[in-house]
């Protein structure tokens, strides 16, 4: 028995460490093969989901594509084609330590935590938290979920929260979207709680929109940016110059408009001050 | 560039307790679901040996359409499609009463009473005819000899398949935590969450898990060595493995 235990743990040591001893830098990576690998959602609107004519796209796929990869493609010297794969809160940062993707772009909200295992881009987008409610709910936000049942997603920065501030809310937690939403409209809860922006869009994408509202003031601080491995500042460098350059041009702001714009399926005007602090982070070239 | 581990995030912070939680909710879980089971799967074993044959039918019925549908459909289906059905205090009284804790229960319980079944089956179809025929003739009823003889007899011949299907059932109850029940592999997914530390915790999951069922392997191997039964099943010999 102890010898096999032992076997066992070789084996676990020797599986977790070889695909994360890679000397290649992601830039050396992504020139040798020609790809960019991305990390994204496919259920995740209107940030990166699988459209009605079954695309994969979204507006931080759009940053990518369109604001990053030039300038990555411009540096490797040659042409650069993105390849998407599915991640989810919990397989992401798996997924960028072991190499599987290069670079996180859905809706990961930068943390002082995640900061630790993995290096974020700025911050592309901001929002918090709020409720998604039946029409005539008697839920109007944080202050009113006390012993109420309440849906999150796990691994998310929200349910966090209302565990530690609402410890009597009995939080029910679910891999992902769909699955909340499916208790929500069945009963199994009475309000789901996600970033505010992602409600919206879930709204949106609902069979009759008008029958859910979303609800409270915004009980979280959720700046999404892209994450990237560890201590890699060529690569980071060059997806922020990216993304500068997209808010200084204003490359950035007519995506903004395709995707969250009053012709959008998810009309979200920007904030002033959002827009100031997203132009306050581009430094001077 | 490489990950750097920091083990220290599994017994800072709530996480020692959270996992401690999932393993109490997992045996919980894995305990009642396998009653359960094994409740389901004897008497549906046992039914589809008869010579009845609508009885036989039912429980071939039973059997097939539980075992041939993947564990996470009927996670969704005890969960989502059958509380509709339910009267609205009934189910009002069961979501504020963890009914995703029951519906885990009830989808584990009846997959693995299915799959139960057939190793309890070919327990008793091992079992010489004549065993059978000889209860019979002492004066005891079909069900008398099920119960007092044929039964018994399977139940000590079948420990060892059965204790792999008791160890699928406990590391199946992670399926559970596609409807958001708190059990061991949800915690460690709550860990990551926190401290965004997932080797970390996706080790402590594995080595809790692999503990437990070492556990149970070795208790059920002390079992089969005590019951078994001389020239039916050979005793395990010293230095076989």
């Amino acid at each position: 028995m102890k010898r096999s235990l032992l076997f066992f743990a070789t084996l676990v040591a020797v599986a977790v460490n070889i695909p994360l001893a890679s000397a290649e830098t992601t830039l050396e990576k992504i020139s040798r093969t020609g790809a960019l690998t991305i990390g994204t959602r496919t259920g995740s609107p209107p940030f990166a989901f699988v459209n009605k004519n079954n695309e994969w796209v979204g507006f931080s796929i759009d940053l990518v594509e369109q604001a990053i990869l030039p300038v990555i493609a411009k540096k490797a010297g040659k042409e650069i084609k993105v390849e998407k794969k599915e991640s989810t809160p919990q397989t992401r940062i798996p997924l960028l330590t072991s190499n599987a993707v290069d670079l996180i772009a859905e809706t990961m909200t930068d943390t002082q935590s995640r900061r630790d295992s993995v290096d974020f881009s700025l911050t592309f987008f901001a929002t918090g938290a709020q409720f998604l409610v039946k029409k005539g709910s008697p839920i109007k936000g944080l202050q009113s979920i006390a012993g109420r049942r309440v849906a999150a997603q796990q691994g998310s920065t929200n349910a966090r929260i209302i565990r530690d501030q609402v410890p009597n809310a009995k939080l029910l937690e679910f891999p992902d979207q769909p699955a909340a939403f499916q208790a929500l409209v069945q009963g199994q809860v009475q309000a789901y709680t996600n970033d505010g922006i992602q409600l919206a869009g879930l709204k949106a994408k609902a069979p009759k929109p008008d029958e859910w509202v979303v609800v409270g003031e915004f009980f979280s601080y959720e700046p999404y940016g892209m994450a990237m491995r560890k201590n890699d500042s060529d690569f980071r460098q060059i997806v922020n110059v990216g993304l500068m350059d997209a808010i200084a041009s204003g490359k950035y702001f007519e995506l903004y408009d395709k995707w969250f714009g009053p012709k959008s399926d998810v009309p979200y005007p920007l904030a002033p001050e959002t827009k100031r602090f997203l132009q306050m982070q581009v430094v001077p070239k | 560039m490489t990950y750097r581990f920091d083990w220290s995030v599994l017994w800072s912070g709530q996480s020692g307790l959270w996992l401690l939680h999932g393993l109490v909710t997992t045996i919980e879980i894995s305990v009642i679901a396998w009653l359960l089971a094994v409740i389901l799967g004897i008497v549906s074993g046992a039914l589809r040996t008869v010579s009845f044959v609508p009885l036989r039918w039912l429980a071939s019925a039973y059997v097939e359409f539980f075992r041939n549908v993947p564990l996470l459909v009927w996670m969704f289906f005890w969960y989502f499609a059958v509380p509709p059905l339910l009267p609205q205090p009934l189910q009002d009284w069961l979501f504020d009463h963890g009914a995703e804790f029951w519906a885990g229960f009830v989808a584990l319980g009846v997959y693995h009473g299915a799959r139960l079944s057939e190793v309890i089956r070919s327990g008793i179809q091992s079992i010489p005819k004549t065993q059978f025929e000889a209860a019979v003739s002492t004066g005891l009823t079909v069900a008398q000899a099920y119960r007092l003889i044929i039964i018994p007899i399977a139940l000590r011949l079948i420990i060892p398949p059965a204790t792999n299907e008791s160890l699928n059932l406990i590391k199946n109850s992670s399926v559970a935590l596609t409807i958001g029940v708190a059990e061991l592999t949800f915690q460690t997914r709550q860990i990551e969450t926190y401290t965004a530390k997932a080797f970390e915790a996706l080790t402590a999951g594995t080595l809790i898990y692999l503990l437990l069922c070492l556990t149970i392997a070795t208790v059920m191997s002390q079992l089969e060595k005590r019951f078994a039964i001389p020239g039916m099943i050979a005793k395990r010999q010293v230095g076989e493995f």
